[in-house]
């Protein structure tokens, strides 16, 4: 009782200023989400704005005599003639690892029904990206836990990698995957010395709300959520929500990096925010310009995407990772906002809707995808065992291309078909089971080391499962030395000899 | 109702016209209102609007509005005004209400400058306090 009264008291002793001078504007127009104001003279650019009853709005257009002003909250208790005042305030989030395993709106507010949530700090939601002082090249990689992607397209620690892709090609999935995997490798290494756990940040913009609960499910299913922060702005959300979350969730990240961690953000995805922003845009009757598109469309999405880093030792040594998502319309990647993306982004996953339905899941398209970071970003291990896969693959698809034409085929070009046609078996994964990379390493050895050319091309699978399983199962101390020297050396290459070989020999 | 560029144009060049020495002419104000509601040019209508809403807003940049929950007496009204016109200049007018809703003190607001002493607000603040914080 003593704390309350005391607490009551500082507040009323915080009360006894004599007078506060304050800004204040007469709303004019208002609807849609946007107010008119008049008068603020005194307001700056992104202020919050306090209009009554806790409600608070984001000075966007500052013009001559009026404000145009983006409301964060409901509209129906503003009218025309409401009294708002400035705050000299930016909008602020809260942030740090009270936020993990929770899912949140665009402001930071839960709505899980898990309670308040314990925040060390807030964070502005827009500020700008480190500068080129701060930061460090991408050396360490982010495990995707896909097979297709770490050996071919790895991505690394504050690189930004876009998934593009048609409708239902897979792209939220290959995040979520992502996600799961950071979560399994935390766990597994928790305490180990040296060991930089990967937090994840998933923010949906204008998704469906049973998107969102199927994923959140899979993540708790997965032990995933410990790890993870949810963000939501659902497609039910406001334009101006829908607009934020993506910096809120990058506010989040931030935290993590500048207090020397790592975090994965996936941004899905950035073709609605754009329509959002869009829309944003329009009510404040800002000039339109492609595809009604305002003007600084790109700079929205370059100014979030900067803000992902690798900083070096004397900032904090930590990171920031985005996985941007941009849902192609009939795959045409030259649209705007794709062509937009992809130019800001040092790399992208494209995933085809023939492959999907061919059943090459993840449909990952090999000679559209790239990786700007390149081979900096993986481990030893793979590099010698991932090093030509990409360019047999890419071989495979132009030889098959040709061979559909002929029927005579000489041996080299025979042993290359069946190579890449036996490739491709290997990287179709199941969803929402990411491997350990010593165990892709291994596969990916064996493949490199013939062990699969004599397997019928359609029971590679088979093989591969049976091989993956008995390498776990039997085998750990070969994945374990993978995984602690992380490359492979001549005596990790005889045990993966007997091994394979052994697995071989019984296999039928 | 939208005023159109031209219209928007030509009102605001009337505004401009209606100074004299950085000062708002009431003379100049009348004439212009006048002739534009005598000549009736495109959209008089919205264009008298615009000028009056640019008047409107310039005339309270140097009015201030003093509110008190009770009536004040001279000295107090003096001593307000020339803070006032200490802080704004000489050519600010004034104007006082009593608003017995503030409870007590004082509400000063010019422009758009709240300055804010009553009872009122800071039991509003202390509301907001309890219930936000």
């Amino acid at each position: 009782m003593s704390s309350i009264l005391q607490e009551l008291e500082s507040q009323i002793s915080g009360l006894k200023t004599t007078t506060s001078k304050s800004n204040v504007g007469i709303v004019r127009e208002i609807g849609d989400g946007v107010a008119r104001i008049e008068g603020l003279s005194d307001v700056m650019l992104n202020e919050l704005i306090e209009f009554p009853g806790g409600l608070y709005g984001l000075a966007l257009n500052l013009e001559e005599s009026e404000v145009g002003c983006i409301l964060l909250g409901d509209e129906k208790e503003v009218i025309e003639g409401t009294e708002v005042k400035t705050t000299g305030r930016l909008l602020s989030v809260p942030v740090g690892k009270g936020l993990l395993g929770r899912v949140v709106d665009t402001l930071g507010a839960p709505v899980d029904g898990k309670g308040p949530i314990t925040s060390s700090a807030i964070y502005p939601v827009e500020k700008i990206a480190p500068g080129i002082i701060k930061r460090k090249s991408v050396s360490q990689p982010v495990q995707t836990g896909i097979m297709a992607i770490d050996a071919m397209i790895p991505i690394g620690r504050g690189q930004r990698e876009l998934i593009i892709g048609d409708r239902a090609t897979g792209k939220t999935t290959i995040a979520i995957d992502t996600i799961i995997n950071q979560a399994r490798i935390n766990k597994a290494n928790e305490g180990k010395e040296g060991f930089r756990p990967l937090y994840s940040i998933y923010v949906g913009i204008g998704q469906k709300n049973s998107n969102i609960a199927r994923s959140l499910a899979v993540l708790e299913a997965a032990g995933a959520m410990p790890y993870t922060i949810i963000v939501t702005a659902p497609a039910s959300d406001t334009a101006t929500n829908q607009y934020l979350a993506p910096f809120s969730g990058a506010a989040m990240g931030e935290w993590f990096m500048d207090n020397g961690m790592d975090a994965l953000i996936v941004y899905d995805d950035l073709s609605k925010h754009a329509v959002a922003y869009r829309q944003v845009s329009l009510l404040l009757k800002r000039p339109s310009g492609r595809e009604a598109y305002p003007g600084d469309v790109f700079y929205l999405h370059s100014r979030l995407l900067e803000r992902s880093a690798r900083v070096n030792e004397q900032n904090g040594n930590g990171s920031v990772t985005a996985l941007p998502i941009i849902e192609t319309q009939a795959g045409d990647v030259s649209a705007y906002i794709p062509t937009n993306v992809i130019s800001i982004t040092d790399g992208q996953i494209y995933l085809e809707t023939d492959l999907f339905y061919q059943g090459i899941r993840p449909a990952v398209s090999v000679g559209l995808s790239v990786s700007r970071v390149g081979s900096a970003a993986q481990i030893k291990g793979m590099k010698q065992v991932a090093g030509k896969i990409k360019g047999d693959l890419a071989q495979f698809r132009e030889l098959a291309a040709f061979a559909q034409f002929g029927s005579d085929l000489d041996a080299k070009t025979k042993g290359m078909l069946d190579r890449g046609a036996r490739i491709v078996e290997l990287f179709k994964q199941v969803q929402y089971n990411p491997l350990a990379t010593e165990v892709q390493v291994a596969t990916l050895w064996a493949m490199q080391n013939a062990y699969f050319d004599d397997v019928p091309v359609d029971k590679v699978k088979d093989f591969q499962l049976k091989l993956q399983e008995y390498l776990t199962t039997r085998k750990d101390a070969v994945l374990a030395k993978i995984r602690d020297k992380g490359a492979i050396d001549d005596d990790i290459t005889a045990d993966l000899k007997s091994a394979v070989g052994d697995f071989k020999s019984s296999y039928r | 109702m939208k005023l159109d560029k031209d219209s928007r144009k030509l009102s605001k060049q009337l505004f401009q016209a209606s100074f004299t020495d950085g000062k708002l002419d009431e003379g100049k104000v009348r004439i212009i209102a006048k002739k534009i509601a005598d000549s009736k040019p495109r959209n008089f209508v919205g264009i008298l609007k615009d000028f009056q809403r640019q008047v409107r807003l310039d005339v309270e940049k140097h009015h201030a509005v003093i509110e008190s929950a009770q009536p004040l007496d001279d000295a107090m009204s003096k001593q307000v005004v020339d803070g006032l016109k200490a802080k704004y200049g000489p050519s600010i007018s004034s104007e006082f209400k009593v608003t017995p809703d503030l409870i007590g003190g004082l509400r000063i607001k010019i422009g758009s400058d709240v300055f804010d002493s009553s009872v009122r607000s800071r039991l509003d603040r202390l509301e907001t306090n309890l219930l936000h914080a």
